[in-house]
């Protein structure tokens, strides 16, 4: 019981940084209808540039900060060079070039930082808590995550929700002729799709480097996690994507504890092949995973 | 004429096997006049096109963007290694267990894998379906992990594969080299089959190297596999039983044909140049298939069900059936070229088959011109030439390896960025575009 009550509690932070990259993919989706297989790519990638900077001044948060300005670049330049354009390709263009950027990020990384693994420090402590004299498997950093995660998931709800910009994107995913007559510039809002996802994918990339660490290849991973997550929340939904990103955090930390850590893929793949046969849609979704 | 040469029963069939033989022919011939490096490209280079002209089917044709075809190509591989290693004394209808048997398996490992996922793929639409055989190709490869006394866990499997007498030593030495690249985690597999040549390249000569004049290849090459198409085309499990006199000649031994052909195949054999006739016979007997299906009423059915599902079904044509058809052929070759890369390689692991392999599948097939058969087989060349070219560029430049290890990657990446919104045709759409342009009637005549 004592295991089971660690395992689950370590989940957890686990389970944030892939609620996170998940609605990262979300807010893509919902803006182009695009699923972004690039996400790892550029969070692995401005998790290289928050390493940088983090080495030259020693500075967690501003690593931090600079990572997430990265991220909102990166997704910018993306989506204006490769993704609008490619909106004129068939349908299976636009998946293709999301692997092609996927591609050159990752070689680039390789190129600019090496292909060897790399450390990314935490700003708090990464050992167990001790509680009543007993370890117990949450860490200082792990709590750090939930909290960082939690803010950020309530800032983007108040962003989304409570703003003219929210109100705008939300019209142009919901029905972007509608939203363009009523004076809504819906290319902007794809575009800034791409830069919030891009900025929560490098808070995701940040806060998930030190415990995996951070290699050109690292995160592909989280890419497999993140797309199920986000497909078992019905890939439109932002509650869907955090309830079942801890979700899957929290199973797979149980099939890590109990058997071993590279289970994780298989399980996550058996998880997202019985959604897709039996609710493709997704549980928080009406749009149609099917086509035939 | 031309149209009557068309339409008359059978011709088409005919006008397939007469190229691919001729395909065939020349192949064999380059592969007997060249170094036994390059030798081991075109090897490559013929079971990228294998597995790719599965893909031009699935991804093309049918307009399933898959990632699973690296994993199916894990399972011919391993179907290949265990049952050749495992089995190699079980005869079956009385011929002794081979390397055409294991490839036997290998592709009926490759239908079943291929019917399990395409009755869970094909009901998905595109981003779906590519996350799925994203899963597909990163956890499917983490089974070996489950059982390492089988499956050899992360050390993998090394192979002994039944050579033409002779052929043992080197064996051996390849497998030694391919136990030396190191077990890295690099993006595009390609380590693997890029650090060989140089490995294998110091210990082979010594062995091989100097024995070789073209001319004796070359025979040794042709009497010693035995290679007419037609035996090659019973490779494919039908035709098996019938011919399985000249398949066991095939990789085993050469008695029947006299000292000349036994003494080429014992004293001049060249491991990489069996393993790229190996490689180039199940490309073409895979090419031939491929073309057929694909210039038949299947390859219509695919594309119909690709443009529009309803309009399909309208006419009759079950657009799940449709679908699912494309990953079980996908699957089979994808099979096929996981057993020969295992040939290839000498070994099986995780590592050879990973998202890196599916990637540079994928990358290969949108370069080349992911609706033409054509266009995989230029791809699985660009696949192979490509890297060799950066490092020549870089070489000249001297380039840091860190620079020049990663750049083809680089290039892949951007490449498909720009075919994709440029070219959506690849290199064959833009070259059969430009042919478009200068004979417009023929061009409408021939797609």
């Amino acid at each position: 019981m004592d295991t089971f009550v660690n395992f689950f509690l370590g989940g957890f932070a686990n389970g944030a940084v892939i609620a996170l990259m998940a609605l990262a993919l979300v807010l893509v989706w919902r803006s182009s209808r695009v699923v972004n297989f690039a996400q790892v790519g550029q969070a692995m990638f401005t998790s290289f540039v928050g390493l940088t900077v983090v080495d030259l001044t020693g500075s967690w948060i501003l690593g931090l900060v600079i990572a997430i300005a990265a991220g909102a670049v990166l997704g910018l330049i993306i989506h204006f060079l490769v993704m609008r354009p490619v909106r004129r390709a068939d349908s299976s263009g636009a998946i293709i070039a999301t692997f092609g950027v996927l591609i050159a990020l990752q070689a680039l990384a390789a190129m600019i930082w090496g292909g060897d693994p790399r450390a990314y420090p935490t700003p708090v402590s990464y050992s167990g808590i001790t509680v009543f004299g007993r370890v117990i498997a949450i860490t200082p950093y792990d709590i750090f995550v939930i909290v960082a995660m939690v803010i950020l998931v309530l800032i983007l709800t108040i962003v989304l929700t409570r703003t003219k910009l929210g109100l705008s994107m939300r019209a142009s995913a919901f029905n972007p002729e509608v939203a363009r007559l009523s004076g809504v510039r819906v290319s902007r809002m794809l575009a800034a799709g791409w830069i919030i996802a891009g900025m929560v994918g490098a808070v995701a990339g940040v806060l998930v480097a030190p415990t995996a660490t951070l290699s050109p290849n690292s995160f592909d991973i989280f890419l497999v996690f993140a797309f199920t997550a986000a497909v078992i929340g019905g890939l439109d939904s932002l509650v869907g994507a955090v309830t079942f990103g801890i979700g899957t955090g929290l199973l797979l930390s149980l099939v890590t504890g109990y058997s071993d850590a590279s289970n994780a893929a298989l399980v996550a793949l058996i998880l997202l092949a019985l959604n897709l046969w039996f609710k493709p849609e997704g549980a928080f979704n009406h749009h149609k995973a099917r086509s035939v | 004429m031309r149209d009557l040469m068309l339409r008359a029963p059978g011709s088409r069939f005919a006008i397939h096997a007469a190229v691919t033989v001729a395909i065939w022919a020349v192949l064999t011939w380059l592969n007997g006049s060249i170094e036994p490096q390059l030798s081991y490209y075109l090897a490559l280079a013929a079971m990228y096109a294998t597995a790719m002209f599965g893909m031009t089917i699935l991804v093309g044709l049918s307009g399933q963007v898959s990632l699973g075809n690296g994993a199916l190509m894990a399972v011919g591989g391993y179907v290949f290694a265990l049952t050749s290693m495992k089995w190699s004394t079980v005869p079956i209808i009385g011929v002794p267990w081979n390397a055409v048997w294991s490839m036997v398996f290998a592709g009926l490992g490759g239908v079943i894998a291929g019917v399990l996922i395409g009755a869970l793929g094909a009901r998905l639409r595109g981003p779906y379906l590519a996350g799925l055989t994203l899963g597909i190709a990163v956890g499917i490869p983490t089974i070996v992990n489950r059982f390492p006394a089988l499956l050899g866990g992360d050390e993998g499997l090394k192979l002994i594969v039944p050579y033409p007498e002779g052929g043992y030593p080197e064996a051996i030495s390849q497998q030694e080299a391919a136990e030396q690249v190191p077990a890295d985690d690099a993006f595009l597999d390609e380590f693997l089959v890029e650090e060989l040549p140089a490995d294998s390249a110091t210990s082979a000569p010594a062995d091989s190297g100097d024995l070789l004049t073209p001319e004796e290849a070359v025979s040794g090459v042709e009497s010693g596999d035995l290679l007419t198409p037609e035996e090659a085309v019973s490779g494919v499990p039908t035709d098996a039983p019938t011919d399985a006199a000249t398949d066991t000649a095939l990789v085993v031994d050469v008695p029947a044909d006299g000292v000349d052909a036994a003494a080429a195949v014992g004293s001049d054999f060249v491991l990489q140049q069996w393993q790229a006739s190996v490689a180039i016979a199940v490309a073409c007997i895979v090419g031939f298939l491929a073309i057929n299906l694909v210039s038949g009423r299947q390859g219509r059915v695919w594309q119909a069900v690709r443009d529009d599902p309803v309009a399909a079904a309208v006419v009759g044509i079950a657009p799940a059936g449709a679908k699912v058809s494309a990953f079980v052929v996908s699957s089979l070759f994808a099979a096929l070229a996981g057993a020969v890369l295992a040939q290839i390689l000498t070994f099986v692991g995780a590592g050879a088959f990973g998202l890196g392999l599916s990637l540079s599948l994928l990358v290969g097939v949108v370069l080349g011109g992911r609706m033409s058969l054509a266009g995989a087989a230029i791809g699985a060349v660009l696949l192979v030439w490509l890297p060799e070219l950066v490092d020549t560029v870089s070489g000249d430049r001297g380039w840091p390896d860190q620079i020049t290890n990663n750049a083809p990657n680089l290039l892949y990446g951007l490449l498909v960025v720009v075919v994709v919104l440029l070219a959506p045709g690849g290199i064959m759409g833009a070259v059969s575009g430009g042919w478009a342009r200068v004979r417009p009637q023929r061009a409408r005549e021939t797609r």
